[in-house]
Formats: structure tokens, C-alpha cells, sequence
């Protein structure tokens, strides 16, 4: 168990090592998710929305998340394939390994995102937030189905062709049901509804997600 | 790992068993009986509904919908199976197929859905739950053909296409919790069974309905079959002409 914990920490040090030696992931996650969240706002307007418009809100900050991810979530594996080191990450390291390392990565990168993001956009769109902590909770766990998702999708296109656009295609429809709940409760934690079925709904997603890319990931990462 | 380059070697001269043509012709005359019944046999006027006349599209547009899931279902089975037990070529091409026929179905059950809601309710498309989910099964599973077709090798198209197959069975029911609380109110009838398992239907249009169930499984078995051999077939003539 310990090796194991080794491993995965290794997998994960590995990533953040390479990352911190172009910043490539991170300089693509924040970019792209500022350039999206200034369009929005741009498009919204000064004077942002009425109470009724407000409705929509949470539906475009999660739109702006998901497509700052599938710009740079893929990374984790599509760098391994292109620098040919995707042979010696095998041998290295057992695939459970690598897939919880992967996870623990992409999950920094979202949730450091998710930080950077979300106090920009109450700002921008000039949204109040009468449950914070359930707001919380919504980034949180929304980052985590985002991250799960993301790390078994972008196992899967690293071997294949076309990879930029094939990440798109394939993540979107398993994110469909993930991107409705956090949706619906990030609207009710900006309403100060009372939504713990809808907070429940998602972590049951974010750990079917997570236990079935674990266990499918052997299949997807050995030759 | 077993393969059909295992079988004997292709045959021109091979015909099908004469059981297999009697299934056959009973398929479509089963079929041919159901289309007869849908616009002959079942009662003139339903009531319920907004045209009386126009029900009819009920017989064909619920086995197409209800084929659909199945094939979806069956290609993930096959899915699992290609997985779990030695990564047949068999399997997987036949999770493939039940794919294409799936989808295939599931657009003339959103095309005949769509024409009966024009019909009906005034409108082609409304965001029903049920439409809804469709919608995510047609993007779901052309994405799966997408994510075939992007990858060369058999071996690493099966094992691929197959983890993704199972994912997204496994994230579907998470559909059935979110779709009726976002939209509640579905414009589509309850269903033939419903919660509380009784039967809502006149007992000619239900005969009519589920003998078209019937037949458009047996249809879409008929038709996986022919197609999974003829792939394996035109898969073992290349081969052997490769040797």
C-alpha cells in the first residue's frame, strides 16, 4: 500500500515537475478561462442581468470551466504520448498508479482554476451568492467530476488521431449529466436554496466516475 | 485469444440452412402482419389523442425507440465481454454493429417522434425529458463511431471504443435522476406499463404495439447477425489474401 501511495505521488511530483518547466497546462487553463470569462461579461453588458436574467449565470460559469479544461486537462496524456515517454510511465509505475497520479494533477489544476475563476466571474457579472459555502461544495465537487471525467477521456485520445478536437467529442456527452447537477446546485447555492439530493446526485457521480475510470483504466493504458 | 481466423477457410458456395430461411421469411411476414394490423385492424379513432388517425405512428416509432436502448445495451454487454474475456475480435465487432443499428434506430425513432410532436403538440421539438435523453444517446454513440474511426489498429480500437462503451452505460442512469427534475412535465404519454404496473391501453393497440416490439427485435438481431458476419467475412478475405 505504501509503494503504492509512492507511486501515485511520484506520478503526480512527475506532472508538476513537467508542468513547471513550460507552464504550458496552466498558462492554456487560466487563459483561455479569463479570455471566456471577458467575452461573457463583454456580452452581458455593464449593467450585467436582471433577477430573472441571473438564472442563466451559473449555467455560463460552468460553461466557461468546462472549456477551460478540455483545453488543457488532455495534456496529462497527450504529453506523455508525444514525448515518448508513455513506455517508461508503464514500467515505472502500476496503472492504478498512474491513473490516481493523473487524477491528483488534473484535480490541482481545476480546483486552482476553479480559485482563479470563480471570484473573477461573481465580480464581472456582478452575482451575489446567498449559500458561499454550498458554492463551495459545487466548485468542489463539480472539479472533481470535471477531473475524473477528464483523466479517462484524455487516457483514451492520447492513442488516438485527432486528438485536440477528439477530447471535445468525447468528453462532452459524459459530462452532460455532471454539468446539469452542479448547474442546478450552484444555481440554488446562488438562490440560498437547500439542495443536499442534488449535492448527493453529484458526489454519487463524482465516485462512479472515478471508481469505473479506475477500473477501467488498465484496459485503456496497457498495450 | 481467439479469432475468426481460427474458422475454416471461406466457402463462395455456402448456403444458409433451411431453418434459418424459415425464420427468415416468418420475420417479415410477423412484420408485414404488424404493419397490416397498425393501420387496418387497430380501432379507427383513439381517443386521447389530438388526431385520432395519426396515433398509428405510435406502432412504429415505440419498438424503434425501444430497439434503440436495447442495441445501446447489447453493445455495451458486448463491451464488458470484450474486456473480461480475452478481447475476441468477435466481441468487439459485435459491440460495433449493435452501435451502428442502434443508431441507425434511434434516429428514425427521433425523426417518427418528431413528426408525431408536430402532429400532436405543435411543434417538432419541446426539450421532453425523453427527447432530451435521446439526443444524448445519438451524441453519445456517434462519438463512440468517431472515436473508432480515429484509431488504426484493431487491437487498440477494441479495448478504447470498449472503456469508453462501459463509461458511458455507466453514466447514463445519472440521466434518469436529473432530466424529470429539470423537466418536469413530459408531454409524452405514460408509458404502456406504468408505476404502477397496470396496463393503460385499449387491448387491440397494445396487441399491435408489443407484436411490433416483438418483431423489430427480432428484426434487429436478424440484422446484427447478417452484418457481424459479413464484417468477419470481409475481414477473413483480407486476410487470407494477405497470406
Amino acid at each position: 500500500m505504501s509503494n503504492w501511495l509512492a507511486e501515485t505521488y511520484a506520478v503526480f511530483a512527475k506532472d508538476w515537475k513537467s508542468e513547471a518547466r513550460n507552464l504550458y497546462a496552466l498558462n492554456t487553463l487560466a487563459l483561455f478561462a479569463i479570455t471566456t470569462l471577458v467575452l461573457v461579461s463583454v456580452g452581458l453588458g455593464p449593467m450585467g442581468v436582471d433577477a430573472a436574467g441571473a438564472q442563466v449565470l451559473p449555467f455560463l460559469l460552468w460553461i466557461v470551466l468546462l472549456f477551460a479544461t478540455s483545453a488543457g486537462l488532455p495534456r496529462a496524456f497527450v504529453q506523455e504520448e508525444e514525448t515518448h515517454t508513455a513506455t517508461a510511465l508503464r514500467l515505472a509505475a502500476r496503472p492504478s498508479a498512474v491513473f490516481w497520479g493523473k487524477l491528483a494533477f488534473s484535480l490541482s489544476l481545476t480546483w486552482g482554476l476553479e480559485i482563479l475563476v470563480a471570484p473573477l466571474f461573481l465580480a464581472m457579472v456582478q452575482l451575489e451568492v446567498a449559500s458561499p459555502g454550498q458554492f463551495v461544495a459545487a466548485l468542489a465537487a463539480g472539479g472533481f467530476g470535471l477531473a475524473a471525467a477528464s483523466t479517462v477521456i484524455a487516457a483514451i485520445i492520447a492513442q488516438a488521431r485527432g486528438r485536440s478536437t477528439l477530447f471535445a467529442v468525447l468528453s462532452f456527452p459524459i459530462l452532460i449529466p455532471l454539468l446539469l447537477l452542479v448547474v442546478e446546485l450552484t444555481r440554488d447555492a446562488v438562490g440560498g436554496f437547500a439542495s443536499d439530493a442534488v449535492l448527493r446526485q453529484l458526489l454519487l457521480y463524482d465516485g462512479t466516475v472515478a471508481v469505473a475510470g479506475a477500473m477501467l483504466f488498465p484496459a485503456i493504458w496497457n498495450p | 485469444m481467439t479469432t475468426h481466423l481460427d474458422a475454416p477457410p471461406v466457402s463462395p458456395a455456402a448456403k444458409p440452412a433451411a431453418w434459418k430461411t424459415l425464420l427468415a421469411w416468418l420475420l417479415w411476414g410477423w412484420l408485414g402482419l404488424v404493419i397490416g394490423a397498425a393501420f387496418l385492424w387497430v380501432p379507427a379513432q383513439a381517443a386521447g389523442f389530438q388526431n385520432p388517425i395519426a396515433y398509428r405512428i405510435l406502432f412504429f416509432h415505440v419498438p424503434t425507440a425501444w430497439v434503440s436502448f436495447l442495441a445501446f445495451l447489447a453493445a455495451g454487454v458486448w463491451s464488458i465481454l470484450y474486456l473480461a474475456r480475452g478481447r475476441g475480435r468477435r466481441h468487439d465487432l459485435a459491440a460495433a454493429v449493435a452501435v451502428e443499428l442502434g443508431l441507425a434506430y434511434c434516429v428514425l425513432a427521433t425523426l417518427t417522434g418528431s413528426v408525431w410532436s408536430r402532429i400532436e403538440w405543435g411543434a417538432f421539438w419541446n426539450w421532453d425529458p425523453r427527447q432530451t435523453s435521446i439526443v444524448i444517446a445519438l451524441v453519445f454513440y456517434a462519438a463512440y463511431l468517431v472515436l473508432r474511426g480515429a484509431i488504426e489498429d484493431d487491437q487498440t480500437r477494441g479495448r478504447l471504443a470498449a472503456a469508453y462503451a462501459v463509461l458511458g452505460l455507466v453514466v447514463a442512469p445519472f440521466l434518469y435522476f436529473v432530466l424529470p427534475r429539470m423537466m418536469p412535465y413530459s408531454l409524452h404519454p405514460e408509458p404502456v406499463v406504468n408505476a404502477e404496473a397496470s396496463v393503460d391501453m385499449e387491448n387491440r393497440m397494445l396487441t399491435v404495439l408489443l407484436a411490433g416490439a416483438v418483431g423489430f427485435t427480432a428484426l434487429f438481431f436478424w440484422m446484427h447477425n447478417l452484418a457481424l458476419r459479413s464484417r468477419l467475412l470481409a475481414e477473413r478475405l483480407e486476410e487470407e489474401a494477405h497470406l
